[in-house]
């Protein structure tokens, strides 16, 4: 930075302006899925509008003074203790509430992620217009009155292969004067899955068959039961064996069948030639292809091989592998 | 539009309503198409809600507007001064109404709302008129809570609770600042009320003048003494001395039409016992002050003038609250300069020549200047002189004659005026005294409640050696008026507040009535001399009672204790609000977990998500890494499940929750 010169510096300044900031609000308010809002986490100062009351008040106030009228005086105070009030009450109206992190739909480049969240207080009091939004994106608000909680969606557009993180959601409440304004921004440690974008390519070239037609397969459909197998993170809870949990069993998974037809591998290797973005926007089109015409097919990238399959959670699976390739780091 | 912008409707109720409350207490004030605006603004806002009729644009609003001053400036002749001011505020009020779409309207208005209140008081200071108001604070409050309240579609009454809560919570601070703030001189002049009736006595008087103000039954001041009050017959109650006669009406000598020695009052010695009270004035838009016969008052902006009477610098405008303190037997001027001796006997013009030639024939007879005063009194009194409200008109020219030789009836002024025509005729220095006579003594609070039918007027005349002397010719006409008060003296008439039908007053004989009343009237005087009569000097005076001699430190402690005080339960109420008593079942479960992976020595760290704790649990605690697990995973699902199969997740979460020991 030394030596720099001026306009040129600006910018830096600014953006370690911005850094330090975001170090302090880190370590202020660090990211969690579930965040309770207290006085530690929230912001208070008076508000546009509530500039403009002041300057009300002070014409108010200029006015007993000039006309010395006693009632007149006695209004102005009353309003001006009001506006003092209103920052107990305005804080009252977040104080307490809960915010939890629920999900992120995972979605493709230009399109809107939405995350979900769920808001529950944890006083009894009656929560109004509380206002939701990411730094970019929809904003919703919420009301709590007769109900202890509210869920909240949020769209976001994205545009990156991999992890999406919204930043931080901004919180805020003007209730119930609109004088003063609270906030809160809290990271709630949610990521969007950005899936690759579809791309499609003239042919697939070098089908690969692997499987005999119309073997039956166990797989994730519901038309017939199969068998059980251990619960697996992720696996429906509609499908989960309570029965037998109920009996002090463990967890499992009841399995049914589907018949699919032929299966085809998706291969990383199919398109020789071309950068690792657009590999992965072909073999993306591809899946989408295969499972729209329900055909089963498995995955082949360079560090990983998902058997053949069908059905929307294979489809997942397969777009997350697809989406996350070569990324590192991002949400366990 | 944005999302934080919309109006919720049942705010949009509340605002119109707001609205009409607002304008009511300001009706008598306005002319009537203002009010009708008001309704017309109302109809098109709520058509343009039912998606009948648009918003105006721009030329229908600029045209709006442009009518709106033409309309004020045709009603009043003005657009100066006070009601004019009003009136085009109200108007602009309800203009906004029509563009109301967006919340920054909304605030707009309703702030305007706030400073439409506050134009009420400078009007009148009223209780009734104070508690209207304070409603309709509350109303316009609620307005602002209602917009806050999205969602809120139908009306409903509930914004009226926080509102109706959150200023009383603002009282007690208000009251403290009320009390603390110090008092300043105006920065500025200000307009006036120039509609306002100027009530009470004027500066000069026209025989028909004091007369009026009998038919009214209003209060002019009130007055507390401090020990016995004094009898009926010395209770004259001087304001304004009237020393030029110009065409048949008397009027006060301006300051400056003294010269400038002669504008200062030559101080009398004080000598025998003093009466001290204290005085609470009605608005009168005037500077005259009231006070017993030579009254001083330490008050700042109270000062004496050169014929004793008392006057405030500013214009009485709102209730006036001040001290006095009178010495009855004190000489007031026993030498007269040159200069007063001309002013006192100034009778021009030669018209009324049977006075004139009276007056003479009183001078040659009689040894000197009380004896001219006895002959004038004996003649009202012996000759068949009458005391009436409603007098037989005077002609123009010489109404003097025509008072003494012709009609013979009159009222107090008559009696003052044609006393003092004679005794400057006959060379005795003389003036008119306009004020008030006698009042009634409120048993509640033992305050003397002087009413505008009191007014009175009377004479001084000046001895030599002795001074000021009070002489009242009506007394010698009508002695039941100055023993007994008006209604007595006119009893026969059916004449007495003939002006106001339905004055509680009229009802006096009826108890109950009477005792309302007279209760009414001791809450006012008490809210007069605590309210709105409070000044720099009562302000100073009950600092100083409360908390000894006045520092500025002292000051600065007092108002922070006073907030701290204020806020503190308000603090503790919002702060400590009950915890929901119904914590989730899921999470009660969860907690359970938290806890024994606490005593095995993993404690969850505040805000740490289930995600990060289950990591960090399992990587200490390797043996129960699948159990850990497994229990964060049945929690997770069991948040997002649907609610039919919560029982069973329940019972999966307890038993795995139990697995991990």
């Amino acid at each position: 930075m030394a030596g720099a010169a001026g306009t040129g510096s600006n910018p830096d300044i600014r953006a370690r302006l911005r850094q330090r900031f975001r170090e302090w609000i880190n370590r202020r308010i660090p990211p969690s899925r579930s965040v309770v809002l207290d006085q530690k986490r929230l912001f208070i100062f008076p508000s546009g509008v509530g500039f403009f009351f002041g300057l009300c008040l002070l014409v108010m106030l200029l006015a007993a003074i000039n006309f010395q009228n006693n009632l007149s005086y006695g209004l102005t105070f009353l309003l001006a203790t009001l506006f003092v009030l209103a920052v107990l009450h305005t804080f009252a109206n977040l104080s307490g509430l809960e915010i939890q992190a629920i999900r992120a739909r995972p979605a493709f480049p230009g399109q809107q992620t939405e995350f979900e969240l769920r808001v529950s207080r944890t006083k009894k009091r009656e929560y109004f217009g509380v206002f939701f939004r990411f730094e970019q994106g929809s904003s919703a608000r919420l009301n709590l009155v007769d109900e202890d909680s509210g869920s909240i969606h949020l769209m976001a557009p994205v545009e990156k292969r991999g992890w999406h993180h919204p930043g931080r959601l901004r919180i805020e409440s003007t209730y119930p004067l609109g004088l003063v304004r609270c906030w809160t921004w809290i990271d709630l440690d949610l990521h969007a899955l950005v899936y690759p974008r579809p791309l499609p390519s003239a042919e697939l070239p070098g089908l690969a068959k692997d499987q005999p037609d119309g073997a039956a397969m166990p797989v994730a459909g519901s038309d017939d039961f199969f068998g059980f197998r251990d619960y697996r993170e992720g696996d429906s809870l509609r499908q989960i064996h309570w029965k037998g949990l109920a009996r002090g069993g463990k967890v499992q998974t009841k399995q049914y069948t589907a018949y699919a037809d032929r299966s085809v591998w998706l291969d990383w290797e199919m398109f020789p030639g071309l950068g690792t973005e657009q590999r992965l926007s072909h073999l993306c089109y591809w899946a989408l292809e295969f499972d729209r015409q329900g055909q089963e097919y498995g995955l082949r990238l360079p560090d990983l091989n998902i058997a053949p399959d069908v059905g929307e959670r294979h489809r997942e699976r397969i777009l997350q592998a697809l989406a996350l390739y070569g990324i590192e780091g991002g949400p366990s | 539009m944005k999302l934080e912008q919309q109006i919720p409707r049942n705010a949009l109720v509340w605002i119109v309503l707001a609205l009409f409350l607002l304008v009511a207490p300001h009706v008598q004030r306005v002319p009537i198409w203002v009010v009708l605006v008001f309704v017309a603004a109302a109809g098109w806002r709520i058509m343009v809600y039912r998606g009948v009729w648009s918003f105006p644009r721009w030329p229908v609003k600029l045209g709006l507007i442009l009518a709106a001053f033409a309309g004020i400036l045709f009603s009043f002749r003005t657009i100066v001064g006070l009601e004019p001011t009003v009136a085009l505020l109200l108007t602009a009020f309800a203009l906004k109404l029509l563009e109301l779409s967006e919340r920054k309207d909304a605030y707009v208005l309703l702030f305007l709302g706030y400073f439409v209140i506050l134009t009420v008081f400078l009007f009148s200071q009223d209780i009734l008129v104070v508690l209207l108001c304070l409603s309709n604070t509350v109303v316009v409050t609620a307005a602002l809570v209602a917009l806050h309240r999205p969602g809120e579609d139908r009306f409903t009454f509930r914004p009226l609770r926080l509102s109706t809560v959150m200023l009383a919570q603002s009282i007690p601070l208000m009251l403290v600042l009320f009390f603390l703030f110090p008092r300043i001189g105006p920065l500025w002049t200000v307009p006036i009320k120039s509609q306002a009736a100027r009530t009470g006595m004027s500066d000069f008087m026209k025989p028909g003048d004091v007369s009026r103000l009998s038919r009214s039954g209003d209060v002019a001041f009130r007055v507390q003494f401090e020990g016995d009050v004094p009898a009926q017959d010395q209770l004259y109650w001087r304001g304004i001395v009237m020393s030029r006669l110009r065409g048949g009406a008397w009027s006060s000598l301006s300051h400056f039409a003294a010269p400038p020695d002669e504008r200062k009052p030559v101080e009398p010695e004080l000598v025998g016992d003093s009466l001290r009270y204290s005085i609470i004035m009605e608005p009168t838009q005037q500077h005259w002050v009231y006070s017993l016969r030579y009254g001083r008052s330490n008050d700042s902006g109270i000062v004496n003038a050169a014929d004793y009477r008392l006057f405030r610098m500013t214009e009485i405008e709102d209730d006036y609250f001040y001290e006095v303190q009178t010495w009855p037997d004190a000489q007031l001027e026993p030498t007269l300069s040159e200069w007063r001796r001309e002013v006192e006997l100034r009778l021009p013009g030669d018209n009324n020549p049977r006075m004139r030639a009276l007056a003479r024939e009183m001078a040659s007879a009689s040894g000197g200047s009380r004896e001219i005063v006895d002959q004038a009194l004996a003649l009202f009194a012996n000759e068949p002189f009458g005391y009436t409200l409603s007098p037989p008109l005077l002609p123009e020219q010489d109404s003097i004659d025509a008072f003494l030789f012709g009609t013979r009836s009159g009222f107090c002024e008559h009696y003052a005026s044609a006393f003092v025509h004679l005794m400057r005729a006959a060379g005795v220095p003389a003036r008119v005294v306009a004020g008030y006579q006698g009042g009634e003594i409120n048993p509640v609070n033992g305050t003397v409640i002087v009413h505008q039918f009191d007014a009175h007027a009377w004479a001084e005349v000046w001895h030599e050696g002795e001074g000021w002397v009070r002489v009242d010719p009506t007394a010698a006409v009508s002695p039941e008026r100055i023993e007994l008060g008006l209604e007595e003296a006119l009893s026969g008439e059916g004449s007495f507040l003939a002006d106001s039908p339905l004055s509680p007053l009229r009802f006096r004989g009826v108890n109950w009535v009477n005792q309302l009343r007279l209760r009414y009237d001791a809450i006012t005087y008490r809210w007069q001399s605590w309210v709105t009569g409070f000044d720099s000097d009562r302000q100073y005076q009950l600092l100083s009672n409360w908390f000894g001699e006045f520092s500025a430190q002292k000051f600065a402690l007092v108002l922070l204790g006073a907030g701290v005080l204020v806020f503190a339960p308000v603090v503790i109420t919002l702060m400590l609000q009950r915890k929901t008593v119904q914590q989730r079942e899921m999470d009660r479960l969860y907690l359970k977990f938290c806890e024994r992976l606490a005593r095995m020595g993993v404690e969850r760290g505040a805000g740490e998500g289930p995600d990060q704790y289950a990591r960090r649990a399992s990587a200490q605690l390797p043996r129960l890494a699948e159990q850990i697990g497994e229990v964060n995973r049945v929690y997770q699902a069991l948040a997002y499940a649907p609610a039919a199969q919560e029982a069973r997740g329940l019972q999966q979460l307890a038993s795995a929750i139990k697995r991990v020991n």
